[in-house]
């Protein structure tokens, strides 16, 4: 039995969000620690500023009671006075409708995490998704073009540079390519480099010069290779037999009849790409000194910002469940036999 | 399965398996790693984990030195790590007063243009509990011979105070400096404005030069620019003609040739002094094969043990991974139904969850720091999912085939048809993803030692560039702190990818490819 094109939608969507739930839900749990922990040490901060300022004011100390009863005013402000499962349900609400509120700590020049990570994902979205693009676009044309004439000299290469890339973390090629581009051959001014903030879009363009050549190497091999994989698979298809059989020119089969039916796979790729590209990656971030998401969660990180690490967690997430939902139903748009498999499932 | 059965199937796997080029590479490097390995101990030393952290035993080392074969491709040649034991040295004992004396002598052949950076004096042992009980070290030197220098051998370090474990950078001590202006000044170099008589003891003598330095705002200014290591090694003559001070300080040439050091400890005789641990280095400007980190440790040492890391995180935390997600998915597609259902939820939900953000902050949740068995740990509850999309699918249909349902007609219980029949058809495809997953699990290692989030108490790839980063090493262009750890993480990757995919085109005869 089918299932309408809408109400499929309707059915990935509900259950992309109760999963989001229950991912805050369970990061949720392990933060509301790390917070409580904070926010403890922030109530005996904020009070012994009380009691020094009380004291310049009325020269004297105050009371033990008054003291007490400050302290607990402020550990109701906090909730900490609330069980655990309640701070942690709180938290999940909180995080899930984007009240993430302000940070103890500055990151970006700001305390209020929205505007912190509106900061950052621009930033973020300007590199990554750059890359993601010139990704795309040299990954698909190789894999096209080593899919044409597999056991090649390009085939070879491309499986061969796909295999190595997965076995390097991009953050050390990131260091590799500072070492050689800025310290030895000295293209590009240090300074770039080694502070976090740039000003200016002429800067801004060759500072993002090599982070985005990295990325590009250490990522468009797998691409190509991918797509090189499933267009030979397509290629070995039937209704492929039957165009040949009937003399289609090979061109118009490759890129007409099995780039067709490679579509969807191909286009859940791009949309994962794309989609990826938003969270940036930490630890590349980190090594160009890159101000963007990563870079923020590591400041987080550093600072002990635990709610600015939660939006980001929660960001992360979102990214994800969103693109596997989109993917899906893409994937359903294009190919109409999924759905009744998710129909006979349901 | 019987034995037979078994060695025969190996056997076949085995001839096959040798026919693969990249996976024959890949299992030569895995062995060569095994070995350097399991032979890391016995290279260096047991406890090096434990040496790594606590810094003492790289006291001698210098800081941030390149490899010494760098000197190869420069015109310059500089000076090597040279390290002087008790056993290189010749030791005289004798008596004077209530006094043992022990005189050491040996002999240093500087042969490079840039001498050492310093010398360190370390490991002397004494069972003095009172200041005035400590050990006095006196140290003195030959220089080469050179036509036109008045004096060769002088005082180089005045008896000073050595407490047991303490050390002696030569070129930090104040009385270096000023012995050295005045074998500056009995050589004529130095021009004092009032000569110190001879017969003064020397600690009078070295106040008196002391005071002349400071009063000349010129003299002064020398000596404080002035790099003992260089002057003591350098040339005071050129073509016979003493040179200036000012070439002697500013523009110093290396004297080549050998240079003999006494070094004379004396002790109170009731004190016990032990030597067998004494050192004296010539502390180089480049150090073994593969330089030094910004704390004086050898990256090559750090090299080697990261390898057990490496190796150890890879394997336990593949092989747990794909056994539980085989299990889960052979489980979940051998019951049906809504048990089905709801393992490949939970199995979504995992995988929707962003692994790096997700290790950060469990690693936060165990307190920061997390020990290998928790990394263990963390990696498998993220590493588990995509086995079990794959085994399920595969036990699926297996689940179809006549002979289950004949063994089921049979009788057999469900644990016999999931561990007899359908596990076994798994295996292959099981050896392959284990291989192919290691790759995955020394990278995500490596980037959470990146964030320093790993314990110290093991060596680790990561941490190493973790260090580097933390150096500024790329922006210094210290290219031995970055690329050898790296090049370590990609290989180890490389070499498991080789074999994953052999072991996979030779297992899985079905997805071979065009």
């Amino acid at each position: 039995m089918g299932m309408s094109f809408g109400k499929y939608v309707a059915y990935r969507l509900v259950n992309a969000i109760i999963i989001l739930f229950l991912a805050v839900l369970l990061m949720s749990a392990l933060f509301t620690k790390l917070a409580t922990i904070q926010l403890t040490s922030q109530v005996d901060e904020e009070v012994q500023m009380w009691v020094r300022g009380y004291t310049q004011q009325h020269h004297q100390q105050p009371t033990k009671e008054m003291i007490e009863s400050y302290r607990e005013s402020r550990i109701k402000y906090y909730r900490l006075d609330q069980p655990y499962w309640k701070m942690m349900w709180m938290y999940t609400i909180d995080t899930f409708f984007f009240k993430w509120g302000n940070s103890f700590v500055k990151v970006f020049g700001t305390t209020d995490i929205i505007s912190q990570i509106k900061t950052a994902l621009a930033r973020t979205v300007l590199l990554f998704t750059t890359s993601e693009i010139f990704i795309i676009l040299i990954g698909l044309s190789l894999g096209l073009k080593s899919a044409r004439h597999p056991g090649s000299l390009l085939d070879r290469t491309i499986s061969i540079l796909a295999m190595i890339a997965s076995s390097l973390p991009m953050w050390w090629v990131g260091m590799l390519m500072i070492l050689l581009f800025v310290v030895y051959l000295g293209w590009l001014p240090i300074t770039l480099y080694s502070q976090v903030e740039v000003s200016g879009w002429a800067n801004i363009l060759k500072k993002m010069s090599l982070p985005v050549l990295t990325i590009v190497l250490v990522s468009f091999g797998g691409w190509a290779w991918t797509t090189r994989n499933i267009m030979i698979g397509t290629m070995q298809e039937d209704f492929i037999m039957v165009a040949r059989a009937k003399g289609v020119p090979e061109r118009r089969i490759i890129y007409g009849h099995a780039l067709k039916a490679a579509a969807p796979p191909i286009i859940t790729m791009v949309i994962f790409g794309l989609i990826g590209s938003l969270g940036g990656a930490i630890i590349t971030e980190i090594v160009f000194n890159w101000p963007g998401m990563g870079r923020l969660y590591y400041e987080a990180l550093q600072l002990n910002a635990v709610r600015t690490m939660m939006a980001l967690n929660y960001m992360f997430a979102v990214l994800t469940v969103l693109s596997m939902v989109l993917a899906d139903i893409l994937y359903a748009y294009l190919d109409p036999r999924i759905r009744i498999g998710a129909a006979a499932r349901s | 399965m019987r034995w037979v059965d078994f060695k025969d199937s190996v056997k076949r796997f085995w001839s096959e398996y040798k026919h693969q080029k990249s996976g024959m590479l890949g299992l030569i490097f895995l062995i060569i790693l095994l070995v350097l390995g399991i032979a890391a101990p016995y290279l260096t030393s047991p406890d090096m984990p434990k040496q790594w952290q606590t810094g003492e035993a790289w006291i001698v080392n210098p800081k941030n030195a390149p490899p010494s074969w760098e000197n190869v491709f420069s015109n310059q040649k500089l000076a090597d790590q040279k390290v002087y034991t008790i056993h290189d040295m010749k030791v005289a004992e004798s008596k004077n007063g209530s006094y043992k004396v022990y005189t050491l002598t040996f002999t240093y052949n500087m042969d490079y243009d840039i001498p050492p950076k310093d010398i360190v004096i370390t490991g002397l042992k004494s069972n003095a509990s009172r200041p005035q009980d400590n050990p006095l070290i006196s140290v003195y030197v030959e220089r080469p011979a050179e036509q036109g220098a008045k004096v060769e051998k002088f005082l180089l370090l005045p008896d000073t105070q050595l407490p047991s474990k303490g050390v002696l950078h030569l070129s930090y001590l104040k009385e270096v400096k000023t012995l050295l202006f005045y074998w500056l000044y009995e050589n004529g170099i130095v021009k004092l404005p009032m000569a110190p008589p001879e017969a003064l003891p020397m600690e009078i003598k070295l106040m008196q030069i002391n005071q002349q330095i400071q009063l000349d705002s010129k003299l002064y200014g020398y000596f404080q620019s002035m790099d003992p290591m260089r002057v003591l090694f350098g040339a005071l003559t050129e073509n016979g003609q003493l040179r200036t001070l000012d070439q002697v300080i500013n523009d110093p040439k290396a004297l080549k040739g050998n240079y003999k050091f006494t070094i004379v400890i004396k002790a109170p005789e009731n004190i016990k002094v032990d030597l067998s641990n004494f050192e004296v280095a010539m502390v180089g400007r480049t150090f073994g094969i593969l330089g030094t980190d910004q704390y004086g440790r050898p990256i090559g040492v750090g090299l080697l043990w990261g390898i057990r890391v490496a190796i150890a995180i890879g394997l336990a935390v593949s092989i747990s991974s794909v056994v539980i997600g085989i299990l889960i998915g052979v489980t979940s597609a051998y019951l049906g139904g809504w048990a089905d259902e709801v393992i490949q939820r939970i199995t979504e939900f995992f995988m929707t969850l962003p692994v790096l953000p997700m290790l950060i902050l469990l690693s936060l949740y165990f307190g920061g720091r997390i020990t290998l068995k928790q990394l263990v740990l963390i990696l498998v509850i993220f590493g588990w999912m995509g086995t079990t999309k794959v085994a399920r699918s595969m036990a699926l249909q297996i689940k179809e085939q006549t002979y289950i349902e004949a063994a089921r007609a049979l009788g057999a219980s469900t644990g016999r048809i999931v561990f007899r029949h359908i596990v076994p058809q798994l295996l292959p495809y099981a050896f392959a993803s284990i291989a192919l997953s290691v790759p995955g699990a020394i990278l995500s290692e490596a980037g959470l030692s990146f964030l320093g989030l790993t314990s110290n108490n093991m060596i680790t790839w990561g941490q190493m560039l973790n260090v580097a980063q933390q150096n500024g090493a790329t922006l210094n262009g210290y290219w031995w702190q970055v690329i050898p750890p790296g090049l370590a993480i990609a290989l180890v990757g490389l070499i498991f990818v080789l074999i994953g995919v052999s072991l996979d085109t030779v297992l899985n005869p079905k997805l071979k490819r065009a």
